[in-house]
């Protein structure tokens, strides 16, 4: 990493620990942590939807599933709805090996579609069973029983929660990119036979990779129930919830470290704009937005920000040496 | 005992045939060439054998053990590896990361620092360029890439799918003379070959294929002389034979 790289990174890490300090009303720390989350599950996506170029729109089942099981076992036990994380995190390594064995037979599209399809049928068929809440959902704790219930009324805790655990999913995914697994998803990302001519089984590979993001997407879920104290088929298994992990990671840049982050911090900012200024009539302009970004990134710059800024950095180091 | 033994191996990609009728066998420490113009098979054969494409007739055996069924990644790691037509670079890569993925499937990955130092000799501009993203070589070096990659798993076979296509003639010449080095280290060759002279030069033994199909064999001094190959390779005769008629090369 060159000196200006870790300097950019500092900084970036540094505004974001003292977010919270700056921007202390309750508003922006709001979109703080939302931009968190959709940068944690857009990272978790980008292991196998960015490194290994598997383009997963499902993603919504594993973050639907991380969703609904603390508030599930909440609701069955009484338990604290933290005790559903792990549970989460086991349905859906299962539920991806059970998906990622048959889906990986396919490619490219034929591959996205599948997950597509995966995702809708676990929307539609948690919207009609009663046990889990059917088409209301379900509801955590009202009032926190004590700390691990993790209800806080204040902000400031769930932005910092949401802080740690996108640093772990970062410190995971750098890891990975440094790894010769890392490597074999690169390789197959670039040309599958060739890999699987050199020795890499392609489709063992591709399935530890989806686990590895499933596990971080079901914890973006948990997250996110445990925030909101509610989850429906929609907020959880919604077609629109694994789009966002696309367009956000597509944005940034797929296949790097930080391009979900950047993708979220811009996505979120214009979401949230967009809301505020046209309020609860202004529900369809996700869409909208999503469409215009999926043809600015297609038509300007299918490899998103990240290679935005690698094809002009050189140029704008060297005209300021020049200057 | 033949290391490589095929047998009336047959390919097809859906309804078209891409290998109609092949046998052939590679003995230890020998080169042997697969002769052919454009679309006789010889790249659908290779990847037959390393199991990229799979067979829908015939058997392919590898030291008596049959890997007909078995997928590309188990048959590298028995000793097979392919350089393919088309170099399938890893672009985004650097020619050390590429070489990297090319000991793969090596079982004892101590041996990685000696092989990448047998390779970097074979290829010395491999070494200087061992940083560069594979995708910015040239033509030359993206065909030294794609062999040194293939070397790295430690081969007993290689299978190496038109070494010369695409390149200068001086090049061409150096490429075969690292291949002459490497087969004289013991390495036993099977070559898909268009210029039939090159192959000849170096091969111990020789199949020449048309639409699929083994229609002549040989050593290498019979075949120069034989009346059909100079028919077919030196344009003397028809030459519509030796137009495409299988549309998978």
């Amino acid at each position: 990493m060159s000196r200006n790289v870790k300097l950019g990174i500092l900084g970036l890490a540094a505004i974001l620990l003292l977010y919270p300090l700056l921007f202390s009303g309750a508003f922006a720390l709001n979109v703080g942590s939302a931009v968190l989350l959709a940068a944690i599950s857009a990272s978790a996506w980008n292991i196998v939807g960015g490194y290994a170029g598997q383009i997963s729109v499902g993603h919504g089942m594993f973050f639907g599933v991380g969703a609904y099981l603390p508030l599930l076992i909440y609701q069955i036990t009484g338990l604290p709805p933290l005790a559903g994380v792990p549970v989460g995190i086991a349905l859906s390594i299962i539920l991806a090996i059970i998906i990622g064995l048959p889906a990986f037979r396919l490619r490219g599209h034929y591959f996205s579609m599948a997950t597509i399809a995966v995702a809708e049928l676990i929307r539609i068929f948690t919207g009609t069973w009663e046990y889990v809440g059917a088409a209301i959902g379900l509801q955590g704790p009202a009032v926190g029983r004590g700390w691990w219930d993790l209800t806080f009324r204040d902000e400031t805790p769930y932005y910092y929660i949401f802080l740690g655990v996108l640093a772990v999913v970062l410190y995971v995914t750098y890891e990975l990119q440094r790894s010769r697994f890392g490597s074999y998803l690169r390789a197959i990302k670039s040309d599958e036979r060739a890999a699987s001519s050199l020795g890499v089984s392609v489709r063992m590979t591709k399935l530890k990779a989806l686990v590895l993001s499933a596990i971080f997407t079901s914890i973006a879920g948990s997250l996110y129930s445990i925030k909101t104290g509610f989850v429906d088929p929609e907020s959880g298994f919604g077609i629109l919830v694994s789009v966002q992990m696309v367009i956000i990671a597509a944005l940034g840049g797929a296949g790097s470290l930080f391009g979900p982050l950047v993708g979220a911090i811009i996505l979120v900012s214009l979401q949230t704009a967009t809301n505020t200024w046209f309020g609860g009539g202004g529900s369809g302009l996700t869409y909208i937005l999503y469409g215009g970004i999926i043809v600015l990134i297609a038509r300007y710059e299918p490899g998103g920000l990240y290679e935005y800024w690698q094809r002009i950095s050189p140029r704008l180091w060297r005209s300021r040496r020049a200057a | 005992m033949d290391t490589l033994n095929v047998q009336n191996l047959e390919v097809r990609y859906g309804d078209l045939v891409g290998v109609a009728d092949v046998s052939l066998k590679v003995e230890m420490g020998k080169v042997v060439a697969l002769l052919g113009s454009n679309g006789a098979g010889k790249t659908t054969t290779l990847n037959a054998i390393a199991g990229l494409v799979p067979a829908s007739g015939g058997s392919i055996e590898w030291r008596g053990e049959s890997i007909t069924r078995q997928p590309a990644y188990a048959i590298v790691r028995k000793g097979l590896a392919l350089s393919p037509e088309g170099w399938r670079l890893f672009v985004s890569q650097t020619v050390e990361q590429n070489l990297r993925l090319g000991a793969t499937a090596l079982a004892d990955k101590s041996r990685m620092s000696h092989l990448f130092e047998r390779v970097y000799e074979c290829f010395p501009r491999l070494a200087e360029r061992r940083h560069q993203r594979s995708g910015t070589l040239s033509g030359g070096e993206r065909q030294m890439l794609a062999m040194g990659r293939a070397l790295m798993s430690e081969p007993k076979l290689l299978l190496l799918d038109e070494p010369s296509l695409g390149l200068a003639p001086a090049v061409v010449e150096t490429m075969y003379e690292t291949l002459h080095g490497l087969h004289k280290q013991g390495l036993t060759l099977l070559l898909a070959e268009q210029s039939i002279q090159l192959a000849l030069d170096i091969a111990d033994y020789a199949y020449v294929l048309q639409t699929g199909r083994t229609v002549l064999e040989g050593t290498a001094a019979d075949l120069e002389n034989n009346e059909q190959v100079q028919r077919i390779y030196l344009g003397v005769g028809a030459a519509e034979e030796a137009v495409t008629t299988s549309p998978a090369a």
